[in-house]
Formats: structure tokens, sequence, C-alpha cells
């Protein structure tokens, strides 16, 4: 699987009156595609705090000192705030605790949810054009130039042949947008009657007339040739008014039996409707714009295959045939281009490692940057459909870093005078005076200038690294596979122009949305306002418009704290449910331990601002071997629970002043001495699970975990193991 | 003087419940007795039946929990006790009297006998007997009679939600007039002055007295139910001010007493309430109530807002208190972990109706109604291997029950278990139970 997010030493403080509250102390952890983890701890643990700079939305007073956050390849923390807007909302989605205060009061539910995906719809449709334009311009040129130097006749035709494949490419898009509202129409109606029929036959049909209106006017949206036949059609309209008229004494007399029939006609009629085969429209596309014929009258299946071959043969394989050409001349150039940067790069590692904060230094690494910057830009292959991130990146981040190393030096003297005198000036009052005044001097925040060298060569080695792994998987490229990608590539953003979102469609994407969460009469709820929900339907609401656009990657920041068992259970199978189907990595963040169960694959426990335990799921519920892990657990009472509680005593440390040894040792009843004067380092139990603690060095006394803890457990591999039995004796 | 302590003791108030009052705090209840009584309770907010005929007992010393997802009139039901909405229909006894009451069965009564004594009329009035008139207006009497027993009721009813207050003082005022006739009448001079004195006093503290203080609750929002504006103390106070005591250092020492109590120290009385925790918030919202000296809490989703470190120590200290002062909680709460290590007993809400009844381990070991069951199925644990084999069971009302031929009501399965079934189900359920 592939890495999706990597958190790699972040360090996050907040400027406040009293001091630097130091929110985040180094943690590291990395999320896979499809991957859960979730994040425990107590409020003020530094969770949400993680989250939103995962998200860039963390509070003006925050200062990040330090670490990295690798979204695809991508810092987040160094790229500027209009490359967040791509992420924020289309990549990553975040749900907030409070469902009440990340809604607009004043703002009706519909237009909430619709809101993002009409902007978002514009700005794709314009972003799709562009990308449509762009690289189909990029292919023509590169086409003249590999198979038609000096020919303009040949040039002439290339460039025809991609104005063609513009223009077919169209048609298709426009015949297939009309085949799918028809059959969305026919799939709706269907499962829509079988719930009529339903409550008819448990008589508890509600608002007949209005219901079966709107059915029946959906249902005859699904008429088009290739859906419902010319015969089924007229049967369809026919019944369809029927029920309309039959709907007012139907709804008096209560009697439903002649709808029925109606209702089950229809309902047969697209069934048998939805099973048909698709045609393809692609070549249809091609045949209808070029060959100046009716289509001729085939089935769909022997239509398919003659259309196909009439494409292939008049268009796509020459087509084909150009781009892979194209694309292989495009990759040696940039190959090429590619070991030059290499050479460059290791030039400039050498350079960078030795470097002192001279003005000479200065100037030459400003002058390195320039150039590697211009011989980067060059490498990238303007044919590749997904862009190299990290290398998109690199020029940005090298001169973030190279500022942030040589002006260190000015800041760490500023720094250590002001610290110099506010000491001096606490002294005159202590020592002098004899006063104890309620501040203490802040120690100098400098600037670590070893770290922010490693940092430039680490960007440099980093996409080093990167080229050499490109350039080694280079020679086994199948550019014919690629050449088909490219296309397919060219369809789906020509979908995205034509398939602009209207209003209307964003209706109705919000009305399935609020269905597929859960929400009970949607067009009822759409005109509503916030406060007219209850408390697990706004957080349904939230969740809706977090799916809204489609996200990869999910940042529930405790999503079901206010909500109760039965809607809790809804919304993490709702969560789990849009995980597997749509492939999300979810950062699940929590104070409760019990509903992480279901949901996470790894499980971080955090504690002042650190992860103190991090392994699977497995692990950390079977085996935890934190003092604090431990504490959690057996604060919290499962269904077999008799004995008293044991409730964590005191409250979390004060996180200006963070304490010197174990941030947990006040409120643990297993500290030991060391644990008040040094930092546990994080122990390695197995390949995934690590917990700081100094009671796993080899040296630490042997404890057991509480009673209730060990119990629970002991319960928990009974019950498993009985049930394997029972499975086994089944 | 050995003398007059004998006197004194006999003035001493020796009535039944003033004898139970004094035992109950000092944490020796007489359990088993009904302390809450809910019969029939309805509570509708227009068309919306928030509450529809939900009836349950609470016994001294127990905890009653009430559980249901967030719109099923948990709430609605805790603060219909508390007497803060006018109930719609159904009745409520606290310590034996009504102390709240609806007319809507009433009501409903009457338009039955109308309907019924038309439909009787009508038939009348279709046949051929000669006798019609005398009969129609036989029916027309039987009608009149049964309506103004019903509207008796109906005015007992709004007499008892009203003035519920006034009774029990009047009662409690006889009951102590009883207690000190003799005293007042046959002892000498000096002695009566004294008893005199002491009889005025108890007579002022009733006066102070409600009822329905006796009953408290603590809510959900450890912030928004504390004024931000107002010190601990005067929060925690508040109620004693109201019933009109003005002695300062009585009320400092009586705060200092309850705060020492839920596991605060004195010197948190003059801090506001945003100076605090969320746990140690809720220990203020508890205190609160304690002050009071209930008999009655009625704790709405206490520790919903906690945090789990919390939770527990606010649990623990309700835990501690129950047995410390003999108190009865009606615990309201959606978390049922929680709600089956603290409750007694546990009653299932959905939509304004009361569909299970039983002690807790009963209910989650044998749950019957399907609602139960998927509620229950629904409880997350802390077990992955578990979590992942779990399949929430749906319940859906439409297709479980069919009360097109019969409607259901509250039986009892085995004693102590009730299901709201009808006939077929309630077979059912025996048979599942192996009955």
């Amino acid at each position: 699987m592939a890495k999706k997010l990597e958190v790699k030493n972040l360090r996050i403080s907040f400027r406040t009156p009293g001091g630097k509250v130091q929110a985040v102390r180094g943690i590291n952890f990395d999320l896979e595609t499809g991957e859960t983890l979730a994040i425990v701890g107590e409020s003020g643990s530094g969770k949400s705090v993680t989250s939103k700079a995962i998200l860039g939305i963390l509070a003006g007073n925050s200062i990040v000192e330090g670490g990295e956050i690798l979204y695809d390849g991508m810092d987040l923390l160094k790229i500027s705030e209009n490359e967040y807007y791509k992420i924020r909302g289309d990549k990553i989605a975040m749900i907030f605790q409070d469902p009440l205060s990340s809604l607009n009061p004043i703002m009706r539910i519909g237009k909430q949810l619709t809101e993002a995906m009409l902007l978002k719809g514009r700005a794709r449709q314009r972003a799709s054009r562009d990308a449509f334009n762009t690289l189909l311009r990029r292919l023509n040129q590169t086409m003249v130039r590999v198979s038609a130097e000096g020919d303009p006749e040949k040039a002439k035709e290339l460039t025809k042949m991609c104005e063609d494949f513009d223009k077919f490419e169209f048609k298709h898009i426009a015949l297939e947008k009309a085949f799918n509202t028809a059959r969305d129409a026919a799939n709706e109606t269907i499962a829509e009657l079988e719930n009529i029929l339903f409550l008819i036959e448990k008589n508890a049909f509600e608002n007949p007339v209005r219901r079966l209106r709107e059915e029946m006017n959906i249902a005859v949206k699904a008429i088009h040739p290739y859906v419902v036949s010319d015969e089924d059609a007229e049967t369809l309209r026919a019944e369809a008014a029927r029920v309309k008229a039959a709907a007012h004494t139907a709804a008096k007399t209560k009697e439903y039996g002649e709808i029925c029939v109606s209702l089950g006609r229809i309902k047969g009629i697209l069934e048998a409707a939805v099973a048909k085969e698709e045609p393809n429209f692609f070549s249809q596309g091609y045949y209808l714009t070029f060959s100046g014929q009716p289509l001729p009258d085939l089935p769909v299946h022997e239509l398919n295959r003659v259309l196909h071959e009439y494409l292939d043969e008049h268009f796509m394989l020459h087509f084909i045939d150009y781009v892979e050409a194209s694309l292989r001349y495009s990759a040696q150039i940039h190959d090429g281009a590619k070991q030059m940067v290499c050479a460059k790069l290791n030039a400039a590692i050498d350079f960078f490692g030795n470097m002192s904060e001279t003005d000479d230094d200065r100037d030459r690494a400003r002058a390195i940057r320039a150039q590697l910057g211009d011989a980067v830009r060059t490498s990238v292959d303007p044919l590749e459909i997904h862009s190299d991130s990290i290398a998109m990146t690199f020029s940005s981040s090298l001169k973030d870093a190279i500022t942030v190393y040589f002006g260190g030096t000015k800041k760490n003297i500023t720094e250590r005078k002001r610290a110099a005198k506010e000491q001096a000036k606490f002294d005159r009052y202590t020592e002098k005076k004899g006063r104890r005044p309620d501040w203490t001097p802040m120690p100098p925040a400098l600037v670590d200038m070893d770290l922010a060298r490693e940092n430039i060569v680490g960007l440099c080695k980093r996409l080093l690294a990167h080229y050499g792994d490109v350039l080694q998987a280079s020679p086994n490229r199948d550019f014919r596979k690629e050449a088909i990608a490219i296309i397919d590539y060219l369809k789906e953003n020509a979908s995205g122009v034509v398939n602009h979102l209207t209003r209307r469609m964003a209706k109705q994407r919000a009305l399935k949305l609020m269905d597929e969460v859960g929400i009970p009469e949607p067009r009822k709820r759409y005109r509503q306002y916030p406060f007219e929900f209850s408390g697990g339907m706004r957080q349904r609401i939230v969740i809706a418009i977090a799916l809204a656009a489609d996200p990869g990657m999910l940042i529930c920041d405790e999503p079901t704290t206010a909500l109760d068992v039965t809607i809790q259970s809804q919304i993490l199978e709702l969560i789990n449910r849009l995980k597997a189907e749509r492939h999300l990595s979810i950062i699940f963040i929590t104070h409760d331990l019990g509903v992480v169960a279901n949901m996470a694959d790894k499980i971080a426990v955090m504690y002042a601002g650190k992860i103190v335990e991090y392994g699977t799921s497995n692990e950390v519920f079977y085996s935890p071997a934190h003092p604090y892990t431990w504490a959690l657990l057996s604060s919290m009472p499962d269904l077999d629970t008799n004995e008293r509680l044991e409730a964590i005593p005191g409250t979390p440390p004060n996180m200006i002043y963070p304490p010197k040894g174990d941030a947990f040792a006040d409120r643990n009843r297993y500290a030991m001495k060391i644990d008040f004067e040094q930092e546990p380092p994080m122990f390695r139990i197995s390949d995934t699970h690590f917990a700081a603690t100094w009671l796993l060095h080899p040296d630490a006394p042997k404890v057991t975990p509480p009673t209730i803890v060990t119990e629970r457990i002991a319960r928990m591999k009974e019950r498993s193991k009985q049930e394997d039995a029972g499975e086994e004796n089944n | 003087m050995p003398e007059k302590r004998t006197t004194e003791e006999t003035f001493t108030p020796e009535t039944a419940t003033s004898k139970e009052e004094t035992a109950a705090l000092k944490g020796n209840p007489a359990k088993g007795e009904v302390l809450l009584r809910v019969e029939h309770l309805s509570q509708h907010f227009g068309h919306l039946k928030a509450v529809d005929d939900v009836s349950f007992d609470v016994k001294r010393g127990e905890v009653f929990g009430l559980v249901g997802e967030s719109g099923c009139g948990k709430t609605t039901t805790g603060r219909s006790i508390i007497k803060l909405y006018d109930i719609t229909g159904g009745s409520i006894y606290f310590k034996g009297r009504r102390i709240a009451a609806g007319t809507l069965e009433y009501r409903q009564e009457i338009k039955r006998l109308r309907e019924e004594a038309d439909a009787k009329i009508a038939e009348i009035n279709a046949g051929a007997d000669s006798e019609k008139e005398a009969k129609i207006k036989q029916c027309k009497a039987e009608l009149r009679e049964r309506v103004a027993q019903e509207k008796a009721k109906i005015k007992a009813a709004r007499s008892d939600h009203r003035d519920c207050e006034k009774k029990y003082l009047k009662d409690k005022t006889q009951e102590l007039k009883a207690a000190y006739e003799k005293a007042l009448t046959t002892l000498p001079a000096e002695q009566q002055a004294k008893a005199k004195e002491e009889y005025d006093n108890a007579l002022k503290e009733l006066h102070r007295h409600k009822l329905v203080t006796q009953i408290q609750m603590i809510f959900q929002d450890p912030i928004a139910s504390l004024d931000p504006r107002m010190t601990v103390q005067e929060i925690i106070s508040e109620g004693l001010v109201i019933q009109g005591v003005k002695d300062k250092s009585y009320i400092s020492e009586k705060v200092y007493e309850v705060l020492d109590t839920v596991g605060l120290v004195p010197e948190h009385a003059g801090r506001y309430p945003h100076e605090f925790s969320g746990g140690q918030r809720q220990r203020i919202g508890v205190a609160r109530s304690v002050i009071m000296q209930p008999e009655l809490i009625i704790a709405d989703e206490p520790v919903s807002a906690l945090d789990v470190s919390v939770q527990a120590q606010v649990i623990n200290l309700l835990d501690d208190l129950r047995h410390k002062m003999g108190l009865t909680i009606l615990f309201i709460a959606h978390d049922l972990s929680v709600v089956k290590y603290f409750s007694d007993r546990i009653g299932v809400m959905y939509y304004g109706k009361m569909v299970e009844l039983a002690t807790s381990d009963e209910l989650f070991r044998h749950p019957l109604h399907p609602y139960t069951r998927s509620l229950l199925s629904a409880i997350p644990l802390p077990d992955p291997e578990y979590e992942k084999k779990r399949k929430r069971i749906i319940y859906e009302p439409l297709r479980e029950h069919d009360y097109s031929v019969e409607k259901p009501s509250m039986r009892e399965i085995i004693p102590g278990h009730f299901v709201w079934c009808n006939t077929p189900e309630e077979q059912k359920y025996k048979e599942e139970l192996g009955l």
C-alpha cells in the first residue's frame, strides 16, 4: 500500500499571553491509502491541533516549529495557500466535533450542501477544459516534432486528427450523459417503487398524491432510445398517466389495488431496461460525427462490435501510434534533463553540506538554488498526466529552507540579546530588590543551525532519490499502455467539461447524499435551517457536506461525541462503508477508546503533545503497554464491569511549562523515580507496536496492568475463543 | 436537667413520613417502597407526541436508567416529572402524592362516550321500535352522567396539578398540629411557650419547603447550565436563598459541606465556573442539586459531554452520593455501557413509547423487544476482534410488528420484565424465554 500521509517530527506551539504553549511535541505517524488511524487522548493532548495542521487551518498565534507533513509526497507545511485550495475539501475533508458551529445558522441546509459543489464544480470545469486543451496542444506539438519534421502536409494531417478527436469526444460525452440521466432515473424509480409498494402493503403510505406524482414524473424521464424501447415507452407513459389520475381517489378510499398493478408493470419495464447492455458511445460518437450516415439497425451487442471496428480502422489505431511515439520521444528528452539535474544536485549537496553562514556562501547558495530551480523545471515531462509533486514543490521549499538558514544567524543574535536582557531584569528584581515578580523570563527561541542545514540537504537528497527511482524505472516503461492512459485521461477531462454541475443537478446530488447519510425525507429537510435539526441529524449534514467533493482523505475530529449510541453506530458504519467504497484514508480523533475498536487499523494514544503508544488496533487493545492506555481502558465501563471504575486522578499538565520527565508521571500509579527526571524514549515492542514508558526498559521492575484491564482482556480472549469454537462446530 | 430532656423527646413530631425522611437522610432508606410512580404519562407538543403513554415506578434507593436515542422523549419525561412542562395526559405520583396530572385520557374517554352514544342513537333511530323516544332519552341521560364523571376527574386532575404544593402544605401542617396539639394544650405554661416557639419554627420550615424541590435535576451540559457571572457559592446556594434562608454563615457552612461531599475544596466557592475543568463543573452541578437534600435526582445525561477519564470520576461520585445520602436516581443517558454499569433497572424508550422495562442484568441477558436488541447491538466495545464480527441489527417497526389486528400494550413477560407487545408477540417472547 502506498503511503498517503506521513507526519514526521511535527512540533507546534501557540503564543499566548502566559507564554508559549507546546501543544504538539514531536510526533511521527504515517497513514496508508484506505487505512484508518485513530488518535486517542484527553482534551488538550494536541490531537485536534495535529489535524488542523494537516489541513493548514491552525490558529493565527500558532508556530510550526519543525517537522514535515507529506501528503502524496508534498510537504503541506510548505505549500502556498493557493495550492491548499486544491487540497482542502477536494483531497482532504474534515468533519468537526460540534455540528452546530460548523454549519451556518442563517443558511438553509440545501444551500450549504450545494454551495461547495457548485463552486468546486465551476472551478473543476475550468480546470478540466484547461487540462484537456493544454494536453492535446502539447501532444499535437510533440507529434508534429516527431513524425512530421519539415513536412507541412503531414503536420496539417496530424493537427486535423487532434481536432477530430476533440470533436467526436464531445459528441460521445453528450450521448453518454443523456443515457446516464435516463438510466439513473430508472434506477431511482425502481428503488422508490419498491418502497412505495412496501408501504402500501403495510398500510402506512403517507402523502400518496404528491409522492406518486413525483415518482411518475421521474419514471417518465427514464424514456430514452437505449433505455426504454419505443413500444415500452408508450406503455410506461400510459401507466404513469393512469397512476397520476387514480392517485386522488385512491388516497381517499385507501384502495390501492389498481395503482399497485400499474406500479408493478412500470417496475417490470424499468427493471428489464436497466438489465440491458450499455452501448459503446465512444465509437458511436465517432461514427455519428464523421460517417455522415445514421446508425445501422443492429442489436446493441452487434452494433458495438461493428462501430468499434469502424473506429479502430479509420482513426484510433493510427492515433494511438502517434501518441505512443510522442511519449517515447518526450520521455527520452526529459530523462536526459533529469540526469543533468541529478549531477547538479550531487554538486549542490556537497556545497550545502559544508557551507557556513558567511555572505559569500549566502550568495552562492542563492545562485545554486536559481540554477537548480530552472533545471528541475525543464526536467519535468509536460506529457505526464500526474504532475510530479516532489519536483514541483522543490524550488520553493529550497528557497524557504535557505532563507531560514541564513536568516537564522541574525535572529539568534537578537533572540539571545533579548533573553539576556529579560534575565537581567528578572535578576535585578529578585536579587537586588528582593521582589518576586509574577513572570519568568522567556528562554531564547533559537534556530537550530545544524537542523536548518540538514533540512536543505534533506530536500536535495529527497529529489535525488526520487529522480534516481524514476530514471531506473525508465527503460521498462510501456508506452503503448501510457498512450491509452493518456487518451483515457483526455476522455475524463472532456466529461468534466460537458458534465458541468447545474443547480438542479447539485440539488439532486445533495438529496442523494442526504439519503445516503440517512436523513429521512430529504426533500423536506433540504429547505430547513440547521436549528431545526437534532444533533445526530446535524452531524449527518456535516458528513454529507464533507463528502460532497468526493475527497480522498477524511479527518474526523470527534464526529460522534455529541451523538447517542444508535446514531453513533450508524455514523461509524457510514464512515466505514464510505471508506471501503471510496478507498478513503481516515484520521479519526476521539477521546473514547471504545468507539475506535471497530474503525481503526492503527491507534496512536496521545498525551501532552506526544504519542505515548502506537500500534495496530489489536495490539493496543489486547496488550496495552503504557500506563496511560491502561488508565483510559480502566476508566470506561463495559457491559461486564461491576467493580468500581478507576478514574484518572488530577488533570493534564500545563503545557507552558511541560514537566521535565514523563508528562504522565504525576497522575501515574506506576511512576518510578526516573519518570520524574528523564523523558522515556519510544520503546519498540514489535514491528508495529511502540510505547514511551520506562516500564519497558529491561531494568524496570515488572508490573501488571490494573486488574480491571487484565480481566477484561482475558474475557475478550475467552469470548473470541468460544466464538471460534462455535464456528468450527457449525 | 433530666426532666426537661424527656419532655423534649416527647415534642419530637413523630409521623410516618418524617420517620422515613430522617431514615433516608441517614442513609438507611426503606427499600422497595415506590418513591416515584409515572402512570400513562403523555406529553404532546401540538401534533408531536414526545412522550406517549409511558408508565413506570422508581423505588426508593434504586437507580432507574432511561435509555433511547436522541429525540425519543427521555429528556422530556425527566422534565415532565420535575414539572417543567404541564403534562398532557397521565399522572405522576411522588411519595404517594399526585404532583402532576394531565387530562388527555379523560378527554379521550368523553369523546369516545359521545361517539358511542351517537352510534347507539343512530341505531335506535334506524330501528322500528315503538319506544324510540324513551330509549334515546335514557341513552342521553346515561351519557350525561358518564361525561359528568369524567369531567369531575378532569377537575380533580387540574386541581392536583395546580395545587399539589398547597395540599401538601395543608396536610403537613395538620400533621404538625396533631403532633404538637397535646404539648401546646396540656403542658405547663413555661414549657408551652417553648413548644410554641418550636412549633412556629417548624411551621416556618414547612412553608419554605416545597414537595417538588425534593426532586432535583443535573443537566447535561456543565458549561451551559452554570451562570458564568455567578460564583460557585452563589450558584450552589441559590436554591437555599430562594427558599428564604438568610443566615450567611449557615449558607457558607452548607456550601462548604456539599463542596466537600462532591470532592471540591472550600477555596473553590469564591471562583467562577470558567475557572474549572469540565469534570469539576459537573461536580458543581451535582453540588447544586445535592444541597437541597433531595430524595430523587433526575440526572439528564450527566456524563455525555465529558471526556472518558472524567466520566469515570463523575459516575463514581454519583455512586458514592447515592450510598451516602440514600438518593434515588433517575438516570437518563444514551451510553448503554454506563447505564448498565450504574442502573438497577432500565427502561428503553422509542419514539415516545416505553418498549421494554426490566432489571439491568435481565435486560442485557434477555432483550426481547426488537428495538432493544438493535440498541444493544449498537454498543461499541473495546475489543477489535468482537467489533469486526459485530452486526448491528436494524430496527424497522413496520417490518417487525403487525399491529393491524391487535394493538400492543405493556405486558409482563416474566416477573419484573415488561415489554410493549400484543398477544402473538407475547407468546413468541415467552417461547424465547423457554416458558
